[in-house]
């Protein structure tokens, strides 16, 4: 019998597709195994409705090498679909497989579901421009980004563990490996966000966006440029296609242009401001409100205008 | 000395496609082509490399005829040679087809030490086709590179996640994917884009690449694109008094109960 499977190294990422995993099962009425890094994250993938996981085991910690492992145990199960956590290693292991498999994938999919035979998925193109849906023959592989699903709750019944030896891919040489130094700031979790882009003149101009952050409570975010090019700002706060994805209540964009690529990653937010000196800008496209004026004059008139208001 | 190929993609110009609001269809019929984006990257890391180690680079495109148009602006960026395979099975060609054909030439062309693509195109951006490439043809693959040494014949590079930098490397030859933080691909000079007119190219025939039927049958189909349209409510203060501008965005936000 077929099955429906689940990898993710990122196990928080791992947990949010048994959700979609659930519903596929339902309507595919197939087990769920989850493949996982340890004991410790099998068990608590069973706990959330995977029927079976396997807690792969090796002395490699470089996790794109487990790809042919993987790959081994997908397509010895004769799985139907693979749902692999979206981050850039699992679309690494997630491409690799669906190649060996000569199957098709659907990278970053925001929805799946059954029809018929197939599997139908929704993902954005152009950056965001445009949504597409999509129909892959099974076996089929999806890659979900972290966040798209919130994980399921305790299942009745707790699946099985089980272990496997897997070996690394002796091709490879694993050298240093520097952890990103963060300052530990989810903008995911922040209800107002007061996003910069390259109208800054200066680092050390941010802080009237600061000042105007902290009369509105708001955590700071930002473009890709101000953190990839000018590294004012770590790569933890930049919303966008390849950074964070937010849907905050509050998104204040100053001196942003609203490229599409930069929208794609903030535009389920319920409300959105820009403040621009360029009325063309393709940010009051987007915007609820806005202001077309110098950053300069508005931000520190705009954060007094808060603190009058009480800042509630 | 490395001999180096670079897959390409020829995409649309998003930035000249609109939506059209009454359908939210895509009009595409002004937009003009390009190459992809992060594609430019990987054609620059190329033409470095051979300019510091010797060797040479090619470049290789599968898609429509619309692919033609790239030989001018890819030849002037560095390649010697640009290999095309225009055909109409592109249109609809998922990530499965495109890498079937793309392995396929590779293998037919020879020997390459190394094979540099972007980590994803500008259209569909779905970061697959070097990992696939790897697997198809059995070599290794580093993906998300933003720097490359060579040293004889071992790759070594810097892998960035968002989590952490790795540094990983393995004996040729290899395919590699770059970010696109790696270079600034350079604008071609004059010299340069007079230069590629006299530069060959290489048209190559699909039917020539030993392919089944069944590799140009695409395993996912799209049912629909439609454009993402925003319903914002656009109230936009531009007055040439800024204070009272200021004044009524304070009231908005009151009103929304933002502040």
């Amino acid at each position: 019998m077929a099955e429906i499977f689940v990898f993710s190294e990122d196990l928080a990422l791992a947990k949010q597709l048994l959700t979609p995993a659930l519903e596929l099962k339902a309507s595919l009425t197939q087990p769920i195994v989850a493949l996982a890094l340890s004991e410790e994250s099998a068990k608590e993938l069973v706990a959330l409705g995977a029927d079976k996981a396997i807690a792969l085991k090796s002395d490699s910690k470089w996790v794109e090498g487990f790809s042919e492992a993987i790959f081994t145990h997908v397509s010895n199960a004769g799985a139907s679909v693979l749902l692999v956590g979206g981050t850039l290693s699992g679309k690494h292991i997630a491409s690799y497989v669906a190649a060996k498999l000569g199957a098709g994938m659907t990278s970053d999919a925001k929805t799946l579901r059954i029809d018929g035979a197939n599997l139908v998925t929704s993902r954005v193109l152009y950056a965001g421009l445009a949504v597409a849906e999509e129909e892959t023959v099974l076996p089929a592989v999806v890659t979900v980004r972290a966040r798209t699903f919130v994980a399921p709750a305790t299942a009745a019944k707790a699946g099985t563990v089980e272990t496997a030896a897997v070996h690394g891919d002796a091709r490879y040489t694993l050298g240093q490996v520097t952890s990103t130094v963060t300052e530990g700031v989810d903008i995911t979790a922040a209800d107002k966000l007061v996003s910069v882009g390259r109208g800054f003149k200066t680092k050390d101009d941010l802080k009237l966006a600061e000042d105007l952050a902290g009369a509105l409570k708001a955590e700071i975010s930002c473009s890709r440029g101000v953190a990839e090019d000018d590294h004012w700002l770590p790569i933890e706060r930049y919303v966008g296609i390849s950074g964070q994805t937010v849907k905050p209540d509050l998104y204040l964009a100053v001196g942003l242009s609203g490229q599409v690529q930069h929208m794609v990653g903030c535009r389920e937010s319920k409300v959105i401001i820009a403040v621009n000196s360029d009325e063309k800008s393709p940010i009051f496209e987007a915007a609820d409100y806005g202001i077309v004026g110098d950053l300069y004059e508005v931000l520190p008139l705009l954060t007094a205008a808060v603190r009058n208001n009480g800042g509630r | 000395m490395p001999n180096c190929l670079v897959c390409y993609k020829w995409t649309l110009d998003e930035r000249d496609i609109k939506i059209n609001p009454s359908d939210l269809s895509l009009d595409s019929s002004r937009a003009k082509g390009k190459i992809s984006d992060f594609d430019r990257m990987a054609i620059e890391e190329a033409t470095l490399i051979v300019e510091k180690h010797g060797g040479a680079v090619e470049a290789l495109s599968y898609g429509t005829a619309a692919v033609k148009q790239s030989l001018k602006d890819t030849l002037s960026r560095g390649p010697g040679k640009a290999y095309w395979i225009a055909d109409a099975s592109a249109e609809n060609a998922d990530a499965v087809v495109t890498t079937n054909v793309l392995a396929a030439a590779i293998k037919k062309l020879g020997s390459y030490d190394l094979i540099l693509c972007g980590e994803g195109s500008s259209d569909a951006f779905n970061q697959q086709t070097a990992p696939r490439i790897a697997a198809l043809l059995g070599l290794p693959c580093l993906s998300f590179v933003n720097k490359l040494s060579i040293t004889e014949d071992v790759v070594s590079v810097t892998r960035k996640l968002p989590d952490r930098t790795e540094e990983v490397s393995v004996r040729g030859p290899v395919v590699v994917s770059v970010l696109s933080e790696i270079n600034k691909p350079r604008i071609p000079s004059l010299k340069q884009v007079l230069g590629a007119a006299k530069k060959p190219n290489q048209e190559i025939k699909i039917a020539d690449l030993g392919l089944k039927p069944e590799d140009l049958q695409p395993k996912t189909v799209r049912r629909s694109v439609k454009g993402f349209v925003m319903q914002r409510k656009n109230v936009i203060y531009k007055e040439t008094n800024l204070a009272d501008n200021v004044a009524k965005l304070k009231e908005s936000l009151a009103a929304e109960g933002l502040c």
